[in-house]
């Protein structure tokens, strides 16, 4: 399984890949996670309790040589990918593992090789071993180019509101930008509380709604204590929400 | 053109207001130039997330700008996370906004949270704050 | 005067840009709008519908495509690429919006 999910900030993303993440681990999978955002996230919701990892160090990329062909930048091939992800990447409970590039605190510009390394490993990793889930950034292009090649579904998480249902139908649209990378693109509706806000949410991106997590007080409370909402409120309904996308993602061997 | 680009070049008329919705995060404050705005509004709430991305931007903007820094308490459900939030910025102008159903029903029909209810208690709030970022003339 | 509004995706942003900046223009004020986010959204808050909204996103993506003329002033960046807006708020929806970068 292969899967991204992406959406306007605030649409609950994090909270629910997290939870995915932790309930996979939970059934057996071997799961890796990745947070590729810049902003603050996932790691608060897979249970982890800092949220500044090391970053992948500079000499994992390596320039391409004057007279050498091929791309400018490559990862140096001592590192292997399946290394990669065991040396840099943090146990979180239910033994995910969980990778993410340097976060905001450093300066851009020194984290853009290591985001680059980042990029090199996921692609490179190869299908079998790992589950993967990871959290995309929320512009409208980085889920079907660069960014999101290694995944095979794109989650688009979207909440019954005029501004997420625009941004859902922008990354919707973007869904055949690759066609040589074909994705399955399908909609997460987050934070639903009335009748009716499901079918607008399909609707307004015109795809499947594969899950339906509601509004949930505990979920926003877990956050507001940087507690993993799977610890924090095992049975709410917004976890039991995400627990059945697992099923369904799994049966349906989709990703 | 970029945004920071925009503000640094473009002569706006000196009693033109130019407001400036920015990109998510800390990106473009990163590229501002000194002179380029002259009020940083950085609209928080009161989760670790949040205020993480808030206190970078307030670092940044005191770095790079002469700008008058000013913090939003957004969706201020009780006293406590006002608090939170005036902790997490010792000595700054924080102004809270309560969390508020009219803005949450605005959000969901897509209209103006001004048009849908002028009077609600967000909607008060930061027209208050509005009231303070320029002097207006009576 | 230049006033930015920023902060995490989601905490309340654009909600609070379009309250600030139709307050500002009923006292009396010429107030423009830029919506900076690679992701744009303000035309909605501020009230001019999410049709009018994705008009001028598609203007900016033709712009960033090259299929029309960069503006070299500001007042024909307003004319051609923003909008009128209610409480005669102008909008112009700034950044480019396949921004490359992460985050």
């Amino acid at each position: 399984m292969r899967l991204a999910f992406v959406g306007k900030g605030g649409a609950g993303k994090s909270a629910i890949s997290g939870t995915f993440a932790r309930t996979l681990a939970r059934q057996g999978d071997k799961v890796l996670a990745i947070d590729s955002d810049p902003l603050p996230g996932l790691a608060y919701s897979l249970g982890l309790a800092i949220d500044h990892t090391p970053p992948i160090p500079d000499d994992a990329v390596i320039e391409r040589k004057e007279g050498e062909e091929g791309p400018r930048w490559r990862l140096n091939p001592d590192v292997d990918p399946f290394e990669a992800v065991d040396r840099w990447s943090v146990e979180a409970p239910d033994g995910v593992r969980f990778l993410q590039f340097g976060k905001i605190k450093g300066d851009p510009k020194d984290l853009w090789r290591s985001q680059m390394a980042f990029r090199f490993i996921i692609n490179k990793l190869p299908a079998g071993r790992w589950n993967v889930v990871g959290d995309l950034p929320g512009g409208t292009r980085q889920a079907f180019t660069g960014w999101g090649t290694w995944a095979n579904t794109i989650l688009i998480v979207v909440e019954p509101t005029a501004k997420s249902l625009l941004s859902g139908r922008r990354l919707a649209r973007m869904a055949d930008l690759d066609p040589e990378n074909p994705k399955r693109v399908m909609v997460v509706a987050s934070k639903v509380r009335e009748e009716g806000d499901v079918e607008m949410i399909a609707k307004g991106t015109g795809l499947e709604v594969i899950a339906t997590v509601p509004w949930d007080e505990e979920l926003a409370e877990a956050e507001r204590r940087q507690l993993a909402p799977i610890d924090f409120a095992p049975d709410c309904p917004a976890v039991r929400a995400v627990e059945s996308l697992v099923e369904r993602m799994s049966e349906e061997k989709v990703a | 053109m970029s945004p920071e680009q925009l503000l640094g070049s473009v002569e706006f008329p000196e009693d033109d207001v130019v407001v400036a919705d920015f990109e998510a995060g800390v990106g473009t404050l990163t590229r501002l130039g000194e002179e380029h705005v002259d009020t940083v509004v950085i609209v928080v709430e009161a989760t670790p997330k949040s205020l993480e991305v808030g206190a970078r931007a307030a670092a940044l903007a005191a770095e790079r700008t002469v700008a008058r820094i000013v913090v939003v308490a957004n969706r201020i459900r009780h006293d406590e996370d006002l608090q939170t939030v005036k902790a997490a910025f010792p000595g700054m102008e924080v102004v809270g906004v309560p969390h508020d159903p009219k803005i949450v029903e605005a959000d969901r029909k897509g209209v103006a949270p001004i048009d849908l209810d002028p009077n609600a208690p967000a909607v008060l709030a930061l027209i208050g704050l509005a009231s303070t970022l320029i002097p207006t003339s009576n | 005067m230049k006033l930015a509004v920023v902060g995490k995706g989601g905490s309340g942003k654009t909600t609070t840009s379009s309250v600030i900046a139709r307050t500002l223009a009923r006292s009396g004020r010429a107030v423009v709008a830029l919506d900076c986010d690679s992701n744009p959204n303000l035309g909605i808050s501020l009230g001019v519908g999410d049709e009018e909204t994705e008009r001028l996103v598609s203007m900016r993506q033709a712009l960033d495509e090259g299929e029309e003329e960069h503006a070299n002033n500001w007042d024909t960046l307003i004319s051609r690429y923003g909008s009128d807006g209610p409480d005669g708020v102008r909008l112009a929806v700034v950044s480019r919006i396949d921004n490359p970068e992460p985050g």
